[in-house]
């Protein structure tokens, strides 16, 4: 359409086809040439911006030029630039919202053209290398003012978009040369006054939050960034708390969507009928019933949670009263409120604390909505997107499984929850009825959440890398629970079973597994689960009979063991690659094999004194406790030890590729919203 | 202030300390009683040395001399004095009693009081001072109707005075006169006299003072609102104590009269928070050269209360730490002193009043929500959010010391047992201070600072002892310069570290397990019994102490049940404050929706008979425990530590009273069974006195409580003196005495059960002797009330008769035999746990 209309631009005389030049446009074109525009007309730059941007012009006609060109205009583009910082601190705010806009187009419009030019030139280009720092800075500290101060919200949101634009401009963010001068000049704490304002909050929180787990990114593994060092230590706690509620809403809003969604697909029967003649058509739109996981948002969580130490008390911080009066979240359309009983903590409650609360609420805060969030995204993985949620999904969960006050409040008896996660539809068991979930510490749903990522991912395209993470997030929180002697009333038996189910899914899928990935050390990891509960179990387990339980469940599926066994002993004898983890595998067996060979024929003489063909389970069990005491087992060690999560170097790759999808996704997002800034103008065009 | 005390010269000292009256800043009224300027204070100051003499030397006045004498300073100010003068005046025409005489006697007095500043002439016209003081008095006007009647009557009169004079003169009976006696003068006299009582007592009947304020006519109202205004300036406490219960006893009146209400206007002067200290003046003024020293003791305060230029600007209204800016990362230490900024006064009544409106909120909104499980969850939101603001200069006024509120320890907090209302027990932890009004508040400590501490190595079962680990935790250095520290390694290098807690895990299994798995060749392989894991599991199942099980409709039983001194070390354990030395854990019921000023009454009447029984030596166990009224429908209840409900024992347990007993402290042999038998008896005594005095209802189960040491305790006094629940004629023994506590207690055989009986005489007779002190509490606070237990017109003529004074200590002990006997056989206890099991499920 640009192109469309610089045609029509060049042909002056076809004013039938468009209407006249806009002023504006003409302007631009003076800029365009090698004249300073200032020259013939000394109020140039002022009665500039006082005319409504042409964003679109102004951008193509960036983009038309070519290297050498824009070199030619060097010295107006400079000059521009440099007019547009000023302006920004014009009293005048229409001045200020117009600045604001030309410099979104400027910064866009060298990035896009040179794509091929390094930083060092667009820099030169726009700025100029020997002003740079010096505008640079004027323009960072504008924009510190016009956040923190008490101007319009409009002029905030636009400084914010402005900022979002100049960040995201480059696909790999670490090759933006213009964030070193958003890293000297710093908006951290301007950022951080809008997320502890409720009401900036509400209004402009998303954008601010998305900033920062963005700018945080850059760079990250090659320099110091002010950014990670200032995030890591911010312990104010109503910023903290108001980072948190902006996930929070953020991630609500997905998972209300999504419910939404899904009782659309599966509505009462009317509503089947009803749509009956479509439904071929919504089998296929059901696989993108998905709306849009939000990575930025997951980002920002991740950075929290990973860099901040003190945000982890956010995580438990239940919000009675969301206070967030309005729904910014720019990606996801806001959709019309339902009555009373199904929308969110409404804002009304904030305002007016006397207001009767709705009874069907439940009491929430971020983690049970992260929770829910990451048993949404986990039933899919096969889009690339929704893998990489669930990859992030589990390092944040990994992080939280292992800091200690997390798992203080994790495994706290007086903090009892339902979370209802969601569980894939599957065709051997029922949907499970939502209300009857016992209110329990929140260390069961996570619990939860990984048996039943466990038992619903076994399929061809094997997630290894989730499997692994899963299995280490149980590892972590056991290990917890072994340290301090925590019992928790968990029905231990389903992880149990989903684990060997696991085994056996890698048992039969050998071949096609072994040549993509290294499934020893999946096995090694389930098996010495298995260790921490035979050695240990005195520690941890909730009663006797859950540990007399467990053997049950061992000598039961010992088919599964023995055959692991046999595998591993066979790799492990021949020369190869997995020689070494089949062997580990091999040594770590051997409690898991003595309590079999030691209780298989127990039970078969039982079996054969009374004359039963097949034992109840409370024969079995009685066996099982009648029998302990001939059975000897090795220690095994370092059971209670794992590796902590550490970002570097194992998770670099990951990272870089989902900031650099996240930026092109906010990218694509800002310019929307950027250019329908109209009613902005409107704003300021009625008061001035 | 030390200067003015200097320049009292000798003679004045020694009349100071010769006579009580006069020694305190109050009591120089006393003088005004019979009040004719030429001989009133002759024959008192002769006729009642034996009185003064005998007051020990260094008793209260002496204190309040000093007190009196370092505000001397504000008597000179003169705008104040005009003020004052100003204000006898309108009051004088007010009253119209005789009214040219009065003008003219308070003229000169204009004049003698700024000149009796002069310490010259103190020596000279000591006598005439009082007088003039006198009329400095607000009762200026009824001082001089009491002087036309003390003609007529002297004798009587210096009668009465040698009592007041005498130390048997207590706050018992200044509260008996000053609500019996219909002499103007006698009022005032009291109303002055109060302020030599020492503060504790007069608080403990600061319900029947203001009600009396309140709901009596004006002289009485006159003569008490000096003293509540003098306190309401010493104290925010009292400040609040007192507006708290104007409201609350005013809420009776007719809504018309209630608004223009005389304790409606002092709780609105109370709450405008214009009664400042007068310290803070004083401190300020201390600075200028002291100006002409006035003798004159009489400095009240009230009368500075409307000059008092000083408007006070109330700085945030909130509780403070919310206003802290991120941006500025040193907020904290900037937001803090605003408390104290600008104009030097603290906010004194806001912090507090906010603390208890976001307790008195959660608790109204907990009450819209149906089920007992999200009635918690719902708790422990809104009050993780409160300690959000805290610390903060609030405090629990039902503690007995002073302290700062740091943080609640939220997710302990429990919802309570109750049908429609959603009371709920929170505890709060405070680090003591010397005064909360001038201490500085404790900086924020963050929340997951507490990992420092409660690292692996500090958990229970590594044998450290709580004082070991209070002194490990006090060589834990500055957590801000901590701060730097951890938080820039924490982003390169610290996710790297291996657990190192391994090294000295408290497992003894674990400790092998040092080496990674692939060592394990190289080493000796340890072997373990399969049968020792299984073993060690149950026995360490069995070893825990009797805990409750948790129920999600009730879980309070669980909270409670734990042992008081357990759950504090818990808690302390998990608490970012915990390491300060002055640390306490504090637990308070917040009720909301419940009129809580039955339970006062019965606290006070409780509390009366406790301190009855201890004067006559009486070995009855009562425990009241303490109620703040907020308003006529809410407030704030002390818990009972350690004590369980017996519906919680017998539900939880499955056992009777006596199995219990047996189980939680041994054998009957034992002397821990002894022990708790006999404290079992003795509360159950004094109980069944108090239920019988002051008919007691609703006793039910779930309305008794049993502690560790194996004391019952009563609670709920919802139902008292005239009402009882819904009249349905149940209950109607004198007490509630099952075979349950016969049983505990040994058997009707026992001799236990005779000691028990004996108790109750001793218990009875006791009471009886010292029946006004009670019958007091409960008859002040009829005064226009619209309590239930005042239904009817006969409450207080029945409750007198329950003392039943006319029998000899032969018939009395008869009656307690009856009523033993009576209500061990009563069918209708019971028919009443019966129908509290069928309707309520209590057991």
């Amino acid at each position: 359409m640009a192109q469309e209309r610089k045609v029509g631009l060049l042909r002056r005389t076809s004013s039938s086809k468009k209407p006249l030049k806009e002023k504006v446009v003409l302007m631009y074109d003076e800029i365009f040439t090698k004249d300073d525009p200032a020259k013939t007309n000394p109020r140039f730059w002022d009665e500039l911006f006082l005319m409504k941007v042409n964003l679109e012009y102004l951008e193509a006609k960036l983009e038309s030029l070519d290297g050498d060109e824009v070199m030619l205009i060097k010295e107006n583009l400079n000059s521009l630039f440099h007019h547009c910082v000023q302006a920004l601190e014009e009293e005048h705010q229409i001045k200020v919202v117009n600045a604001l806009q030309t410099l979104c187009a400027l910064f866009r419009g060298v990035h896009q053209k040179n794509k091929s030019a390094t930083g060092f030139d667009i820099i030169n280009m726009l700025v100029g290398f020997d002003k740079a720092e010096l505008r640079m800075k004027d323009l960072m500290e504008s924009l510190d003012s016009l956040l923190c101060g008490d101007g319009s919200e409009s002029l905030k949101s636009l400084c914010l978009k402005l900022l979002l634009c100049l960040v995201t401009v480059t696909d790999n963010i670490s090759q933006n040369t213009l964030l070193e001068y958003v890293m000297i000049n710093s908006i951290f704490e301007a950022i951080l006054q809008i997320l502890s304002d409720v009401s900036s909050r509400g209004q402009h929180g998303y954008d601010a939050v998305v900033l920062l787990a963005l700018l945080v990114n850059y760079r990250k593994y090659e320099s110091v960034n002010p950014y990670i060092v200032k995030l890591s230590i911010v312990d104010d706690e109503p910023t903290l708390d108001g980072m948190g509620m902006v996930v929070h809403h953020a991630l609500t809003e997905y998972n209300r969507q999504y419910k939404d969604k899904d009782e659309e697909r599966h509505g009462g029967f009317l509503s089947t009928l009803t749509n009956m003649v479509g439904s071929m058509f919504i089998a296929d739109a059901d696989e993108k019933l998905s709306v849009q996981t939000n990575e930025a948002i997951l980002l920002a969580l991740y950075e929290a949670v990973h860099l901040n130490r003190n945000f982890i008390t956010v995580l438990a911080q239940s919000h009675p009263e969301m206070d967030m009066p309005t729904t910014p979240a720019p990606t996801v359309p806001t959709t019309p409120t339902t009555p009373l009983g199904t929308t969110p903590p409404s804002v009304d409650l904030m305002h007016n604390p006397e207001l009767p609360l709705d009874p069907s609420m439940q009491t929430s805060n971020l983690l049970i909505t992260f929770l829910k969030y990451s048993s949404i995204v986990m039933q899919d993985t096969k889009d690339e997107h929704r893998l990489n949620s669930a990859r992030l999904c589990l390092i944040i969960l990994a992080c939280i499984a292992e800091d200690q006050y997390a798992d203080a409040f994790l495994h706290d008896d007086n903090m009892n929850f339902r979370v209802n996660l969601h569980r894939m539809p599957m065709r051997h068991r029922k949907k499970a009825a939502d209300k009857n979930v016992p209110c329990r510490p929140l260390v069961c749903a996570v619990l939860d959440l990984m048996v039943e990522f466990i038992v619903t991912h076994m399929m061809k395209e094997f997630p290894m890398d989730l499997y692994t993470r899963c299995v280490q997030i149980i590892h972590k929180l056991i290990c917890y629970q072994k340290k301090c002697r925590i019992r928790l009333q968990y029905t231990w038996r389903e992880l149990w079973s989903a684990l060997i189910n696991l085994l056996k899914f890698l048992l039969s899928n050998e071949t096609t597994l072994l040549a993509k990935h290294n499934i020893f050390l999946l096995a090694l990891q389930v098996v010495n689960l298995f260790n921490m509960f035979i050695t240990y179990g005195d520690t941890f387990l909730p009663t006797p009979s859950s540990y007399d339980e467990l053997y049950y469940e061992i000598v039961r599926m010992h088919q599964v063991f023995e055959n692991l066994y046999c595998m591993v002993l066979r790799v492990s004898t021949n020369v190869g690659q997995w020689k070494e983890p089949a062997s580990k595998v091999t040594h770590a067996l051997v409690n898991v094999r003595a309590i079999i060979n030691h209780f298989n024929p127990k039970i078969e003489s039982y079996a054969a004194v009374n004359h039963i063909s097949q034992l109840s389970e409370d024969q079995v069990l009685e066996v099982v406790r009648s029998n302990y005491d001939t059975l000897t087992l090795k220690l095994q060690d370092g059971l209670d030890q794992f590796e902590r999560y550490s970002e570097q170097p194992r998770e670099t790759a990951f990272f870089k590729e989902l900031v650099r999808s996240i930026s092109v996704n906010v990218r694509k997002n800002v310019s929307l919203n950027t250019l329908s800034q109209d009613v902005l103008l409107k704003e300021f065009s009625s008061i001035s | 202030m030390g200067d003015t005390e200097l320049d009292l010269s000798p003679s004045q000292m020694e009349e100071l300390q010769k006579s009580p009256s006069a020694s305190s800043t109050s009591t120089t009224s006393s003088l005004s009683l019979p009040s004719s300027p030429s001989s009133g204070p002759r024959p008192f100051t002769s006729s009642s040395p034996s009185a003064s003499d005998s007051l020990p030397a260094s008793s209260p006045p002496l204190d309040v001399i000093s007190e009196g004498v370092g505000e001397l300073s504000l008597v000179i100010d003169t705008e104040v004095a005009k003020k004052a003068c100003q204000e006898v005046l309108q009051k004088v025409k007010f009253l119209k009693v005789d009214s040219e005489p009065a003008s003219t006697a308070v003229e000169p007095k204009l004049v003698n009081g700024t000149s009796h500043t002069d310490p010259s002439d103190g020596d000279s016209d000591g006598l005439e001072k009082p007088v003039k003081i006198t009329e400095e008095e607000p009762s200026s006007g009824t001082v001089k109707s009491a002087r036309r009647r003390q003609k007529n009557n002297t004798s009587k009169q210096s009668w009465l005075l040698r009592l007041f004079e005498s130390k048997l003169f207590d706050i018992s009976m200044a509260i008996s006169y000053l609500y019996n006696s219909k002499e103007p003068g006698v009022q005032a006299y009291i109303g002055n006299r109060l302020f030599s009582f020492r503060n504790e007592d007069v608080d403990f009947y600061l319900p029947q003072l203001l009600n009396m304020y309140i709901h009596m006519d004006e002289e009485v109202g006159d003569a008490i609102k000096p003293y509540v205004v003098h306190r309401c300036r010493q104290s925010i406490n009292f400040s609040l104590q007192c507006a708290w219960l104007l409201g609350a006893y005013s809420s009776d009146m007719h809504i018309s009269t209630q608004r223009h209400s005389r304790g409606t206007k002092l709780r609105k002067l109370i709450l405008s928070d214009e009664l400042k200290p007068a310290s803070q003046r004083a401190r300020r003024e201390v600075l200028q050269p002291p100006p002409e020293h006035s003798l004159s003791p009489s400095k009240r305060t009230h009368q500075r209360s409307k000059s008092d230029a000083t408007v006070s600007i109330s700085l945030s209204s909130n509780l403070k730490r919310t206003a802290s800016n991120p941006k500025v990362e040193s907020s904290q230490d900037e937001v803090r002193p605003l408390y104290l900024s600008q104009t030097g006064f603290p906010v004194r009544l806001t912090p507090q009043r906010e603390f208890i409106k976001s307790l008195m909120g959660i608790g109204k909104r907990l009450a819209t929500l149906p089920t007992k499980e999200q009635k918690t969850q719902r708790l422990i939101s809104e009050l993780s959010l409160l300690n959000h603001k805290l610390p903060a200069r609030v405090w629990l006024p039902t503690a007995a010391f002073d302290h700062h509120v740091v943080r609640v320890p939220h997710t302990q907090a429990v919802v309570l047992n109750s049908k429609d209302k959603a009371p709920y027990l929170i505890y709060v932890e405070v680090l003591e201070c010397e005064n909360f009004e001038t201490s500085s508040v404790p900086v924020r400590i963050p929340e997951t600072r507490i990992r420092s501490t409660r690292s692996v190595e500090n958990l229970p079962d590594c044998g450290i002892t709580p004082d070991q680990r209070a002194s490990s935790f006090s060589t834990v250095p500055n957590y801000d310069n901590d701060d730097e520290a951890w938080s820039v390694d924490d982003i390169g290098e610290l996710q790297v570290e291996l657990p190192e807690i391994h090294t000295n895990s408290c497992d003894n299994i674990s400790q092998f397990s040092v080496d990674s798995i692939t060592s394990q060749e190289s080493k000796e392989p340890i072997f373990i019994a399969a049968g020792d894991i299984r073993r060690r599991l149950s026995e360490q199942l069995a070893h825990t102490p009797t805990t409750f099980k948790k129920d999600p409709e009730d879980p309070s039983a669980v909270a409670l049940k734990e042992p008081w001194q357990e759950k504090v070390r818990r808690i302390r354990e998990g608490s970012p404050y915990g390491h300060l030395p002055n640390w306490r854990l504090l637990s308070v019921i917040v009720k909301c929706g419940d009129d809580l000023r039955q339970e006062l009454l019965a606290f006070q009447v409780l509390k009366q008979l406790q301190s009855i029984w201890e004067q006559e030596r009486v070995p009855l166990w009562i425990k009241p425990y303490k109620i703040l009224v907020i308003s006529s429908d809410s407030g704030m209840i002390e818990p009972v530590v350690n004590a369980v409900s017996i519906h919680q024992v017998k539900k939880q347990s499955q056992l009777s009273l006596l199995d219990y007993f047996l189980q939680e402290h041994g054998n009957y042999t034992t002397e821990a069974f002894l022990t708790a038998q006999r404290n079992f008896v003795q509360s159950c005594a004094g109980y069944c006195l108090i239920c019988y005095l002051l008919q007691v209802k609703d006793r039910h189960n779930g309305n008794i409580l049993l502690d560790s040491e194996g004391h019952i305790i009563h609670i709920d006094f919802g139902f008292i003196l005239s009402s009882s629940p819904r009249n349905l004629g149940f209950e109607t023994s004198a007490f509630k005495l099952t075979n349950e506590f016969v049983d505990v207690m040994g058997g009707q055989d026992g001799d236990m059960f005779n000691y028990y009986k004996m108790l109750m005489l001793q218990g009875l007779i006791a009471a009886r002797k010292h029946m006004e002190k009670v019958i007091q509490i409960v008859e002040i606070m009829q005064q226009g009330s619209q309590l239930p237990c005042f239904h009817g017109s006969s409450t207080i003529r029945n409750l007198k008769e329950r003392f039943h004074m006319s029998l000899t200590e032969e018939q009395l002990q008869v009656l307690v035999e009856q009523m033993v006997d009576g209500s061990m056989r009563s069918i209708t206890t019971k028919l009443y746990d019966g129908f509290q099991y069928l309707t309520n499920g209590i057991m």
